[in-house]
């Protein structure tokens, strides 16, 4: 019998949700729907038409170069990952549970996220003079008198992309294990170490496992930002490594529409069974 | 007693780790007061000097080092930041504001939304320029095809961060208000909004940066004209010139500027509050 | 009193959470220009049930009556009922006289400048709130935040205003002006205040009716002083915290609890057998003493609590129950008592009430 006020706040609700709801469905799903059905189009040399054809599917997997950045991008998300998470880690257990003082690990927080209002091409590029055979890193290690010639490889190679990708990616697996750190009731470490337990037994039984939530958020934002990567490989591996996701930019350039959605599907599905495995680990809306 | 030893080490492994991320900012700040123009974005820096900036604002006499095609470029950066930043917080408040009651599918509709903000930018920007360019068969402009990516891209932020602000609102102001006679339009209006104005601020302040910034979906879905992140990677091919330092320095500090107005904004709010109270200590 | 009609009506109201019921079914009619105390124990459904009337919440079935309207589809802003907040609920970012003004302003009508100003005004005054107009809701106290509130309500001349618990944020000096003054500011107006409270001295002072809530039911709804004298079932009984209850069995009209087996007559229905006697209308007695008024409970003396006007005995049953006598100092000084030695406690079986599994005959 009260159906009408029932109604009327499901009415406000949809009023409220319809326009972002149709925003993302016209905006988000269709442009992804489109790349999977793209994929399947027939590709000629300067045109493309909706007859659904497996002949870039085939000429993906034919390729060498192809198959190739398939394998590159995945390597290089996985070092880029351990890259971050070793890097990270203790940066996170001193910014969020060794620091006791809150004002001083806000601060170290507001330092890491500050070089975002650096535009991120700025950002890669920066890396550059730094890496460069004339660049700061080498002039340095000359001065120290470590080295005699400078390293070449340091700049322009698959490392420089790492390098690079690890300083940009780190903050957000930082951050994540930061925050579910400074969770931890200090109570229940000090009662562990009351009961004799050394510092390493400490973290593997409690403050690794409390952290583990962190690091799933972290590894995810690390991984969505790093699969989808083109920009940082693109400057600073002067075109040697190829990534899926320069592949897709010089396809389109070259209007070949097709073989850039194939690529996208295998980004996707690739970046799918990622996300869904890390969630595996952990079940998030428990933790959180 | 570890943890002795282990706290200083790890405070020393923190100040390397901020080295670390600050590190290659520092010489690209360093070397964008290289003399020009035939000093080269390297070591070492052969004399100091601004010309680089001055090369920047079209000062110098011309050279063989063409001047960086920033001034259309951030006129439409700046246009679509700020368009983009109004269609991502004006939906992102709605959607969070709808979230306050519990509705059917507010789980898939919850992961639509965020949904935008995992898709990595090369993806929506190859999706969407498809759409426009095979199907829909409309060219793609800055303002058109990548205002919608952009909106897709920010509005998650916009939205998560509303609703943090709405989770911690107390509702009984509003229905206060309702229980005078003042209609829930209106109540929004008079009482929500003017409450969790600090909240739309940080949203709005997201939304921009992140457009401002934003790249990869811009690389698809925008046509010839340039973006100030386009202008930039259209650099990376060629050659480089310490001009490139020089304007990296030039766009962070105009972000610190848009952090400043948008803390000075926070501010005056918490600052009339404060003065309030004052006013009551005197009296 | 005169008969008042009603000035709302509640029919088969229900309300749940999940699988929690807070409103069964009430049932309800209250009269128009009255001051009406809901009790209830925390979790008894109390605010809930001032929700669904103020439109706030909306009933799983049942209807809402208000002056002879059916609201139940009604939304919250269209119902002109007023809305007391525990919280308060006042808008921070505006002035004391901003607050009151709101709905004057901002309502379905848009009245002249000077009329909302001139209305306010008296609104202001009349909570004695005179001068304090450009205030900011920070910068007064938590008594002068529930007077804006109430003006802020009843500048709206609303015929029914609902007060969720409103004395409740406030220390006691003030609670027992504010209850005064509530009782004032409601007799000047012809309006209905529905006053929610756990409290049953609030509510018993307060209220020219009182309707008690137990597990989203109404299970009494009078005059202060017939509850207090004659609560119809145990549990308004023991929420009342004025009675000894015992729990024992009842058969064939003889009640058989700690202090023996005593004959009674007329037990109410209930779903346990309790007896009950006001701590008032218990007696100290020496042990042993033959010359009994009613039934002999040996207790124990464990201490005694001065109140000013009276004077709280507290014993220790054999079972280890604690009992409490209420001692009126008008009625002269009390015996002295040691503590630890045993008495008696004694009643007039009149004054007890009973409550059984069966009823009468």
């Amino acid at each position: 019998m009260t159906a009408t006020s029932r109604n009327r706040q499901k009415k406000t609700t949809f009023r409220l949700l319809a326009p972002g709801v149709v925003w993302m469905i016209l905006f988000l799903i269709a442009p992804i729907m489109m790349i999977v059905y793209v994929s399947f189009w027939t590709q000629t040399t300067f045109a493309i038409n909706s007859t659904l054809t497996l002949d870039s599917w085939k000429n993906f997997f034919a390729s060498e170069a192809y198959v190739g950045a398939l394998w590159t991008t995945i390597r290089l998300w996985l070092i880029v990952l351990t890259l971050t998470f070793v890097i990270g880690y203790p940066a996170a257990l001193y910014v969020g549970l060794m620091v006791k003082s809150k004002t001083i690990s806000t601060v170290l927080l507001v330092l890491c996220v500050i070089p975002f209002w650096t535009s991120f091409l700025i950002r890669v590029l920066a890396w550059r003079p730094m890496l460069g055979k004339e660049g700061a890193i080498n002039i340095i290690l000359q001065k120290l008198g470590l080295i005699q010639t400078p390293i070449e490889v340091l700049l322009f190679s698959e490392l420089s992309v790492i390098i690079g990708m690890t300083q940009i990616y780190v903050v957000f697996m930082v951050g994540p294990i930061a925050f579910m750190l400074g969770r931890i009731d200090h109570n229940i470490i000090e009662a562990a170490r009351d009961l004799g337990a050394g510092f390493g037994r400490i973290f593997w039984k409690i403050i690794f496992p409390l952290s583990l939530p962190g690091v799933v958020v972290g590894a995810i934002f690390v991984s969505v930002m790093v699969l989808g990567e083109f920009a940082t490989s693109g400057a600073l591996s002067g075109r040697k490594v190829n990534l899926l996701g320069n592949i897709i930019v010089t396809q389109v350039g070259s209007l070949k529409w097709a073989m850039a959605s194939v690529v996208g599907v295998i980004l996707t599905i690739l970046l799918g069974i990622v996300v869904a495995g890390f969630l595996r680990i952990v079940d998030l809306k428990r933790e959180i | 007693m570890e943890s002795k030893v282990l706290k200083p080490i790890l405070a020393v492994y923190v100040g390397l780790f901020i080295l670390f991320l600050y590190g290659p900012f520092i010489v690209l700040g360093i070397l964008s007061f290289q003399q020009g123009p035939e000093g080269g974005p390297q070591f070492p820096i052969i004399e100091w000097s601004t010309y680089w900036y001055k090369h920047l604002f079209g000062l110098t006499p011309p050279s063989r080092i063409a001047p960086l095609p920033v001034g259309e470029a951030l006129v439409r950066s700046l246009t679509l930041a700020f368009m983009t930043m109004v269609t991502a917080t004006v939906l992102g408040v709605m959607a969070a504001q709808a979230f306050r009651k519990r509705f059917r599918g507010a789980g898939i509709v919850f992961y639509l939304i965020v949904l935008g903000m995992m898709v990595p930018g090369v993806l929506t920007g190859l999706g969407t320029s498809l759409l426009a360019n095979n199907v829909v068969g409309v060219e793609r402009h800055w303002w058109s095809t990548a205002f919608l990516a952009h909106v897709v891209y920010t509005f998650p932020f916009a939205f998560l961060v509303m609703l943090a602000i709405l989770n911690r609102f107390d509702g009984s102001v509003e229905e206060a208000s309702w229980s005078l006679g003042v209609s829930p339009m209106t109540t929004f209006r008079k009482v929500t909004f003017p409450l969790i104005f600090p909240g739309v601020l940080s949203a709005m302040l997201f939304a921009f940066t992140l457009s401002f910034d934003e790249f990869p979906r811009t690389l698809f879905a925008s046509g010839r004209d340039q973006t100030l992140p386009l202008a930039i990677y259209g650099t990376f091919s060629v050659e480089i010139h310490p001009n490139i330092f020089a304007f990296g320095v030039m766009t962070t500090l105009f972000s610190f500027a848009l952090l400043a107005v948008y803390g000075i904004l926070m501010g005056l709010s918490v600052r009339r509050a404060k003065k309030m109270a004052m006013q009551e200590d005197i009296a | 009193m005169t008969q008042r009609d009603p000035i709302f009506r509640l029919e088969g109201v229900t309300r749940r959470y999940g699988n929690l019921t807070a409103l069964d079914g009430i049932d309800f009619v209250a009269e128009d220009n009255a001051y009406i105390a809901l009790l209830g124990p925390s979790g008894s459904g109390k605010t809930s049930l001032l929700r669904v009337i103020a439109g706030f919440e909306t009933p799983d079935a049942g209807r809402i009556w208000f002056q002879g309207r059916d609201i139940t589809d009604l939304p919250a802003h269209e119902r002109g009922i007023g809305f007391v907040f525990q919280n308060f609920a006042l808008f921070p970012h505006l002035t004391v006289f901003e607050n009151v003004a709101f709905g004057l302003r901002h309502g379905a009508q848009a009245l002249p400048k000077d009329e909302i100003a001139e209305r306010v005004k008296s609104s202001i005054e009349m909570v004695g709130l005179a001068g304090l107009e450009d205030r900011s809701p920070e910068q007064i106290s938590g008594g002068q935040k529930q007077r804006v509130a109430l003006a802020r309500s009843l500048v709206m001349q609303p015929k029914l205003v609902l007060l969720d618990e409103p004395l409740g944020a406030l220390d006691a000096n003030l609670r027992e002006r504010m209850q005064v003054e509530l009782r004032a500011i409601r007799e000047r107006l012809d309006v209905t205040f529905l006053h929610v409270t756990g409290s049953e001295t609030e509510a018993l002072a307060m209220g020219d009716k009182v309707a008690v809530l137990d597990a989203g039911r109404i299970v009494q709804y009078d005059t202060p002083d017939t509850i207090y004298d004659g609560p119809v079932v145990s549990d308004v009984a023991k929420f009342l915290n004025r009675f000894n209850l015992f729990e024992g069995i009842l058969e064939n009209g003889i009640f058989t609890g700690p202090f023996g087996a005593v004959p009674v007559t007329n037990p109410r229905q209930n779903k346990s057998d309790t007896y009950a006697i006001r701590y008032d209308r218990t007696q100290i007695f020496d042990a042993g003493d033959a010359n009994l008024p009613g039934p002999a409970l040996p207790a124990r003396f464990l201490a005694s609590e001065y109140l000013g006007s009276s004077i709280i005995f507290l014993f220790e049953t054999e079972d280890q129950k604690t009992v409490e006598v209420d001692h009126h100092l008008s009625l002269g000084e009390p015996r002295p008592l040691t503590v630890g030695e045993n008495y008696t406690l004694s009643w007039n079986p009149e004054h007890a009430i009973v409550f059984g599994k069966e009823t009468a005959r």
